[in-house]
Order: structure tokens, then sequence, then C-alpha cells
């Protein structure tokens, strides 16, 4: 370390000072919300257009599916909360479903983020929570083929026979479109096997970290909308009017990101200094 | 034995991708064993994990006491999960069980999720050097996709959010549309030479040579 | 009656064709033509990632990600790759001496890694020192990310190897590999974790270079054969695309219409 200087330093900055750094920089904004405008991308503007146009009628049914757990709910759950507000806005009923193992305490938040407009609503006939499911692209498949056969009953196993809203859903000629949003792959299940395979309109709710991928697909056409990531969510609480945990997050994403850009420019102003000095 | 079921299921999932616009139910019925097979290897895990955790507790290895915490926990999570089902058909309806789900494990697994960032944080410390112009490219073109990503990129330049996209358009899309259809074809290849048995990894280190 | 689904023909025409092609590529690898196919630096760098254990008296971990679940359509194949890797890095151990690590998060994988190890371990005569605590599975992506960095503190390995499909543990136990200063190998398909992989492995496999890499270690001619068929494929997805475009350009929508049948 001795003989070391300033841009030697720079370039070797231990990585628990900028844990610490990144970590009250991250609190901060909560303490002094900075409150910047959230531009709204067309993307999600697609995305909130077809949930509230032409492609959904009252009546028709919409399937929400919970591919994410808690540890995604900041990136995921906004989205999926406005989506399922404007959604029962439009006179649409919804089958929830999941692929991730803490779906019922997704589904108990979601309750309670969009909790009044689930007051309006009867479950059963407005709304039903079929739970997790197993058996990965095929399970999807199949679900789009005979969705009786993926659930026999529903999370709080009532056989699907006697529930009013699934006597209309068999398969994927019934649903009207699918809002997958996940953090991994089940979003490309739907996208082969519903959308794909059906002409099924489609579209992802995701984290940050799959938006460079889904991207491609949202251009391509097949998903008709995409939310990316918190930033995803905040843009659709503004499309909705009604800012949530989203907005209150994006001081912090901007806090974390102007870190980001100057970490990695002042370790290149040490890195390039000590090479031109070599 | 591998190889015959091999290519028969995938004969039949061809078949009825092709030549049945709805579902044929000879496929039907074998996505529906997959996905039993597969709920059975979840138990194979579970035992695998136990006999595992037993046996360090048994002969008292390193950090053996984790070990026996390891078992403490699998236990309670059984019993009380079992005790909820047993009693009203939902595993999620016992308390003890919801607590430590809702208190222990989820939110061990969010903190877990937010050590990605710090992560991510340090690895572009010491990835994004402009060693090269190839790497400084990498690393303008970077930044400016970091900062349009965020809303305040607008408000210290409004430039920003559009070099951002354009860098977005013109790089970053193209690029995943490569990785995604050589990967297909990568994917295509593995299966064809994994049904012809070439493929070692597919018969556990017994392909034909 | 259409006898192929209206909106696959094409497709089925095109994997027709990928499959033929390959095929007759293997063929002619079958019957003595050599195929050369460029180096994979990720490859070649496995003996030295060995090496570099023994001379350190260190451990080598494998960890296939927990993506690749068997059952998924574009996952499963990913962790099957990386087994066929396993294999080459477990041979490569015995025959240097030193211990290998595999951490398994993937139930349904767990029989073949097993198999795989002890196949390797007989292969070089030494199947009494095969034992299946090298391999520990780890239930949950949280419990995985977390085993694999008290594993990556606990026992400091000299080189991870880290193959297969990955989710946001790529970063974690990459970085976390960087931390006690392991060489590092990766590789994978999963588009959305190949940057951090890049970010911090010395070594990567990207793409479709994950599914040569079985064909690329055993150096089957055949298995050679049919990655040169699907690069004659790859040429000829690329004059599609590029007429298409041209065609596209000037307003005819021929390619189009053909790829869409």
């Amino acid at each position: 370390m001795s003989g070391q200087n300033i841009f030697d330093k720079l370039q070797n900055i231990d990585r628990k000072v900028f844990y610490w750094v990144l970590f009250i920089t991250l609190c901060v904004p909560f303490m002094f919300p900075l409150a910047l405008p959230i531009k709204v991308v067309k993307n999600t503007s697609d995305l909130y257009d077809g949930v509230t146009g032409a492609n959904i009628e009252p009546g028709d049914i919409a399937l929400i599916n919970f591919g994410y757990g808690v540890s995604a709910w900041s990136e995921c759950a906004p989205g999926i909360a406005v989506c399922t507000k404007a959604l029962f806005r439009e006179g649409a009923r919804i089958v929830f479903m999941g692929s991730h193992y803490d779906v019922e305490l997704t589904y108990n938040k979601l309750r309670s983020d969009a909790a009044a407009d689930f007051a309006g609503k009867t479950y059963g006939e407005d709304y039903v929570f079929l739970g997790y499911f197993t058996g990965g692209e095929s399970a999807i498949a199949q679900l789009a083929t005979d969705a009786w056969t993926v659930y026999p009953e529903d999370h709080f196993r009532t056989k699907v026979s006697d529930i009013p809203l699934m006597k209309d859903f068999h398969g994927w000629e019934d649903i009207a479109l699918v809002l997958s949003s996940d953090t991994g792959d089940v979003g490309s299940y739907f996208l082969r096997q519903w959308q794909g395979a059906h002409g099924t309109l489609l579209a992802e709710i995701g984290i940050a970290m799959n938006g460079s991928t889904d991207y491609p697909y949202y251009l391509a056409g097949n998903y008709f909308g995409l939310s990316i990531g918190s930033r995803g969510g905040a843009e659709l609480e503004v499309l909705i009017g009604e800012p949530g945990e989203a907005t209150t997050s994006m001081d912090s994403i901007n806090a974390s990101h102007i870190l980001i850009v100057i970490a990695v420019i002042l370790a290149n102003v040490g890195y390039i200094v000590q090479r031109r000095k070599a | 034995m591998v190889f015959a079921i091999t290519g028969i299921v995938t004969v039949l999932m061809f078949v009825e991708y092709f030549f049945f616009p709805q579902d044929w139910i000879v496929a039907s019925t074998v996505r529906n064993w997959s996905v039993i097979i597969l709920n059975i290897s979840l138990g194979l895990g579970a035992v695998r994990l136990i006999m595992q955790h037993v046996m360090g507790t048994q002969r008292r290895r390193e950090n053996w006491q984790f070990s026996a915490l390891f078992l403490v926990a699998f236990v309670i999570m059984l019993f009380t999960g079992l005790a909820g089902y047993l009693s009203t058909g939902v595993a999620t309806s016992n308390s003890v069980y919801n607590w430590l789900f809702n208190h222990v494990y989820t939110a061990l697994g969010a903190t877990t999720y937010a050590i990605t960032g710090f992560y991510i944080f340090s690895a572009a410390y010491r990835a994004f050097r402009a060693r090269n112009v190839d790497a400084s490219l990498m690393l303008i073109a970077g930044c400016f996709v970091i900062l349009s990503n965020a809303p305040v990129g607008e408000v210290i330049w409004s430039g920003i959010p559009a070099i951002g996209e354009w860098f977005r358009f013109v790089g970053q899309v193209p690029g995943m549309r490569v990785f995604g259809i050589v990967g297909a074809l990568g994917t295509i290849a593995y299966g064809f030479r994994a049904l012809l048995g070439k493929e070692r990894g597919f018969y556990a280190g017994g392909a034909e040579d | 009656m259409a006898i192929i689904v209206t909106g696959r023909v094409m497709t089925f025409i095109l994997l027709i064709l990928t499959f033929a092609a390959m095929y007759y590529y293997m063929n002619l690898g079958k019957k003595g033509k050599i195929f050369k196919i460029r180096t994979l630096p990720a490859i070649q760098a496995i003996p030295e990632a060995v090496g570099r254990a023994a001379e350190m008296g260190q451990p080598v971990m494998w960890t296939p990600g927990i993506a690749g679940g068997l059952n998924d359509a574009t996952q499963g194949p990913q962790t099957l790759a990386a087994i066929s890797i396993l294999e080459y890095v477990t041979e490569e151990c015995v025959k240097a001496g030193v211990k290998i690590a595999a951490l398994c998060p993937l139930p349904d994988a767990l029989p073949l890694v097993e198999e795989t190890m002890r196949t390797a371990y007989t292969a070089q005569g030494k199947p009494e020192e095969f034992n299946d605590e090298f391999i520990r599975f780890f239930s949950g992506q949280s419990a995985y990310m977390t085993g694999t960095l008290g594993y990556l503190q606990r026992e400091r390995p000299a080189s991870t190897i880290l193959v297969g499909g990955f989710y946001y543990e790529a970063v974690i136990i990459a970085e976390g590999g960087n931390t006690i200063g392991a060489m590092q190998i990766g590789g994978t398909n999963n588009t959305h974790q190949m940057p951090f992989l890049v970010a911090t492995c010395d070594y990567m496999l990207l793409a479709e270079e994950l599914y040569a890499a079985g064909a690329a270690i055993s150096g089957n001619p055949d298995a050679l054969g049919s990655i040169k068929g699907e690069d004659m494929i790859k040429f000829l997805i690329v004059a599609i695309t590029g007429v298409g475009f041209l065609l596209g350009a000037a307003g005819i929508t021929f390619i189009a219409d053909l790829l869409g049948m």
C-alpha cells in the first residue's frame, strides 16, 4: 500500500467502502425525496394501452402469471398492481396463477395494493386465484389446451367445476390477453406455447435484468407491451395517475445509477493517468 | 433404453407440434408424465439433502452445528406444513408455518436478492476499464445506457435518453437477437447430437464415441 | 386440409434442413473428413484451471446454475452441456489429484451429475476415490447462492467453473469467486446473464459455444461435423435475412410472407 498515489487508490478502492457508500446513497432519497419527473417510454405506454384499450372488453378474461417472488416485489409488483386495477376498471375478469413458491404472499400483496378495486369484485365470478403450479413449460403448454388438467382446484382447494369464472376458461381461446411477470423464463414459456402457437396477446412485466432479453420480442411484436423493472412500474403508476411504491423507489434508483457512473469514472481516471505515466 | 425413450418422446412432440393444430392426447399424456417425474425429483433432492446433513452431524464434521440446525428447520417446516395440510387441506393454514415462511424465509430471500445490486456495483467498478478501444466504447455506451434508464439522466442532459436509446436499438437489441438466434441453433444442434447418442452429458458419460 | 399446421410449415422445412445438414456433415466426419473448429479459449483454460488448483492445493468448484431444470426446453440443454464439461473437468482433476466439488441446485440433474463423476473416476482407474460427498445439493435459489458463497469463503477453491443456465445468482457467485481470487470459467446461453459472467469471469463460453463445448472436448469427427452443419444453416439464415432485408426495403414482403407460412 505504501508508495501508492491517489491514482492507484482510485483504481483499487476497497469494495467495503463502496458498499457502505451505496447503502447510504440508497437510504438518503427516502428521507429527502427528489421526486424527479418520470418520462414514459413507448414499450410501457403500449402495455398500458393494451390493457385499457380495444384488446379488452367487459367480461373478457385476462390471465396474470406471478412468476416472481418476494425478492422481486419492488420491480414487478407495482406494474402488476396497475395492470390489475386497469383491467378491473375495464370490466375484465382475471385469472391469477403463479410459478413461484411464494405466490400466495404475492397474491396477498396484490390484494392489498389494489384493495379498492378488489373490494368491488366477487371471488369466483370476477377473479380467481389458481395458485402455484409445477411442471414448467409442459404445464404452460397444457394450460393452453386444457387448463382444468393443470388446475383441477384453485389455491383454496375449490374444484374448478364449482367456480363460475373457470367454467368460461378451458384454454387459450377463452383468454383475451396474458400478462406474465417473472424473474426468469416463464414469460418465454407463454411466448412459445401461447403467443407463438396460438397468437394470444401477451405482455411482459419483467425485472430490469431481463429487459434487454425481452426487448427484441417487444420490437418483433411478440409482446404487445413491456414494462422493465421498477422504472416500468413507476411509468405505469404515472399512466394510471396513482403514484405508489415504484415512484418512491425512483429516487434511490437515480442515486445508485449516478453513483455507479461516478465510480466507473473515478476508476478510469486512475487507470488512464497511471497508464500514461508508465 | 434412455436412447429409445428420448427418440420416441422427441418424435411425439414433433408430430404434435407440426401436425396437430390442437392438443394430441398421446403427447399430452407424455407431458403429464414429465410433470410427475419432475415432482418426484423434488423428493430426490430432499432425500439427498437430509442424507448429506445427517452424515455431517453424525460425523461431527466442521460446522456440523449448521447441519443440525438445518435438520431442525427441515423437520419444523415439514411437520407444521403437514399439520396445516391434514387439518384444512391447505399447507399454508398453519400459523407457525406461515410465520416462519413469511418472516424468516421470504425475508432472507429478499435480502439475498438485494445483495445483487451491491455485487453488480463492484463488478462494474472492476470490469469497466478503458483498456483498449473496444473496452472504451463499451464503457461509454454503458454509462449512457445506465443514465438513460434512470429519470435523472434526462435532468443531467436532455440528450442522454436519446443517446441511451440509440445504443439500445443499434447495439444492445441486435446483439441480443444474435445471441438468441445462435443460441437456439446451438440448442437444436445439441438436441440432434443427443438424439443420435453423441452427447456425453445427456447419457451421464455413457454416450457412444 | 393442410397436413402441416398453418404457420408452422416454414419452421418444419427449416428444421428438416437443419437436421439434414448436420446429419450430412456428421456422416462426412464418420467417413474420415476432418473438421476444424476454432479453439474455445474457455475449454483450453480448463487444464490451466486444474493445474492452478493442483499448485495451490485447493479444490476446483463446478456449478451449473439454478435455471437449468431438465424439463425446460431452453434451460435444460444448458445443464446437460454443463454436465458434459463436468465430465472433462472431473477427469482432469482425477489425473492431477485435485479435489472437485459439484454444487448442484437442480434435483433432477443430481443423478446425472453423480453418474458422470463416478464414470469419470472409473475411466481414470480410480473409482474408489469417488465420494458422493463431492456433490452438494442446495434447494432454492437463495440457499444455493448463500451456500455457494459460504463454500467459496470456507474452501477457497482455486478455480471455479460456472457453466449452465443461470439466473441472477450468476453475478453473486461469480463476484464471490472474484473476492477470493479464483480463476473463473463461465458459460451460459441466458442472454440476461451473459454480461455479468463476461464482466466477472476470466474465460467465457457464449451462447452456442456452451453447446459446442462437449463436441470440442471429445473431438469426435461426427460431433464436430454437426457443428459444421450448424454453421451452414447459419449462413442460410444470414442469406435469408439479408435478402429479406433488401426486398423488404424495396417494399417486397415475399421473404417475410414465406417465413410466416
